[in-house]
């Protein structure tokens, strides 16, 4: 029964790491298209475009900001965010990364929304960014929701409390 | 002996599991509950932001009052003074290049265009100068998108209506300077009323009057069709005809892209 259960740990702690690196690579991406955006809107250049001015509509609209910040910006902001919260322990980076990819993700839908019904443009950098929010939302509530087995001394006695902790912490320090 | 330490150790797994379960499914639900509570966190922040989006464009949208209003009508009545006006058409009959813009009042790419965009800049230097003319022809996109698309002749036969009194183009900045959420249904007769008082010079009985000619709707219905009929399909959409040919802008241009497309057709 232990060796289930350290069996069971084991995979728990290797989908986590995978979880977390499939997490880091999008966000990666993210970086790079919030930071092109960003470059581009305080540079004034001109948005590389594979559809005819879509890019430079969406992005000289008044949805491209958010009480004066670009969007662009703000999304940078939480890739990183969600990167940063892969660096931090136990159930509050779950959590910290869970909230800004769903923060995200819907604010995302809701400027796809108004490229199609509003601006009648796209971008493929923003609708880029939706995909990979999308992505991000599933795979950090997926982490979120996933609960890491019950710890248990290998002689197959419940665990003291403060043992318990002193497991978790070790777990948490592994993976 | 055997038997019972047997059944000792498999009561004390029993135990084990039951306990390992529970303390499980307790941490489950607790994970859970946090789930749902960050969930509607988010849902919060985003329409707190989605409402500020919204707004951010129409600095809340609606009729200005006060000193805000009056500086609006200022900026107009500084931009537009001693251009000359015919119904929809701003400058010179006779200048070589006509841009046709083809927009609709509720759109905030149109107002982009209109207030932060190329199209003061173009006012201010080649329409003053007699070099570009500028027809404003009603095309519906935000309108016809929106909660009442029975606006859209309203508000484009209202701009009309001024234009009877060669003020079309004062009416139409100072919709688009005030212009509100797409998303709402704003476009009320004390709207138009409102922004037809901001007008400098506006006869407004002679433009209430005016307002019930059904010819103007009719003019708004043909823009449209004929709009349609050229392809056009999103605002703004800008027309450049001139000497050496056409070419065209479908987007709120700055004031470069608008150069750059007088000069081809110059």
């Amino acid at each position: 029964m232990t060796t289930a259960i350290a069996n069971t740990s084991a995979r728990y702690s290797t989908v986590d790491r995978r979880l977390k690196l499939a997490i880091g690579v999008l966000c990666l991406v993210g970086v790079g298209i919030g930071a092109y955006l960003t470059y581009v809107h305080y540079e004034g250049l001109k948005v590389l475009c594979l559809s005819s001015g879509g890019c430079e509509t969406v992005q000289s609209s008044v949805y491209s900001k958010l009480a004066g910040i670009p969007v662009a910006t703000l999304g940078l902001a939480g890739y990183i965010g969600i990167m940063i919260s892969l660096a931090i322990r136990g159930e509050a980076g779950r959590a910290i990364g869970f909230a800004l990819a769903i923060v995200g993700f819907l604010f995302s839908m809701y400027l796809t929304y108004r490229e199609a019904f509003t601006i009648h443009a796209y971008c493929q950098w923003c609708l880029g960014s939706a995909f990979l929010m999308t992505l991000l939302a599933i795979l950090t509530t997926i982490r979120m929701l996933r609960v890491e087995p019950e710890p248990v001394a290998r002689t197959g006695k419940l665990v003291p409390r403060a043992e318990r902790r002193r497991i978790e912490r070790r777990q948490a320090a592994r993976r | 002996m055997a038997s019972r330490t047997k059944q000792k150790e498999e009561a004390r797994a029993r135990r084990l599991a039951e306990e390992r379960a529970r303390a499980e499914r307790a941490r489950r639900d607790r994970r859970i509950r946090s789930t749902i509570g960050i969930v509607l966190a988010a849902v919060i922040i985003v329409a707190v932001g989605i409402i500020i989006n919204s707004g951010g464009g129409g600095g809340g949208g609606g009729l200005q009052t006060g000193t805000k209003a009056t500086a609006t009508q200022a900026g107009v009545n500084s931009l537009l003074a001693g251009i000359p006006q015919s119904g929809n058409t701003l400058g010179n009959r006779k200048a070589p290049v006509t841009m046709t813009y083809y927009g609709d009042l509720k759109c905030p790419i149109c107002k982009d265009f209109t207030v932060n965009g190329g199209f003061s800049q173009l006012v201010r230097n080649d329409v003053r100068s007699g070099k570009v003319k500028v027809v404003y022809d009603a095309f519906c996109t935000a309108t016809c998108n929106g909660p009442d698309r029975s606006e859209f002749p309203l508000q484009q036969a209202a701009a009309l209506a001024a234009g009877k009194q060669n003020k079309f183009w004062q009416f139409t900045e100072l919709f688009y300077h005030e212009q509100g959420d797409e998303a709402d249904a704003y476009v009320t007769e004390s709207y138009l009323d409102g922004l037809a008082r901001q007008v400098s010079g506006l006869n407004f009985a002679a433009w209430k009057t005016a307002r019930n000619d059904p010819s103007l709707t009719t003019e708004v219905t043909s823009q449209q069709n004929a709009a349609g009929q050229i392809g056009v399909d999103a605002t703004p959409t800008l027309i450049f005809k001139g000497p050496k040919g056409q070419t065209a802008i479908q987007s709120a241009a700055t004031y470069a892209q608008v150069e750059q497309a007088v000069k081809q057709v110059s």
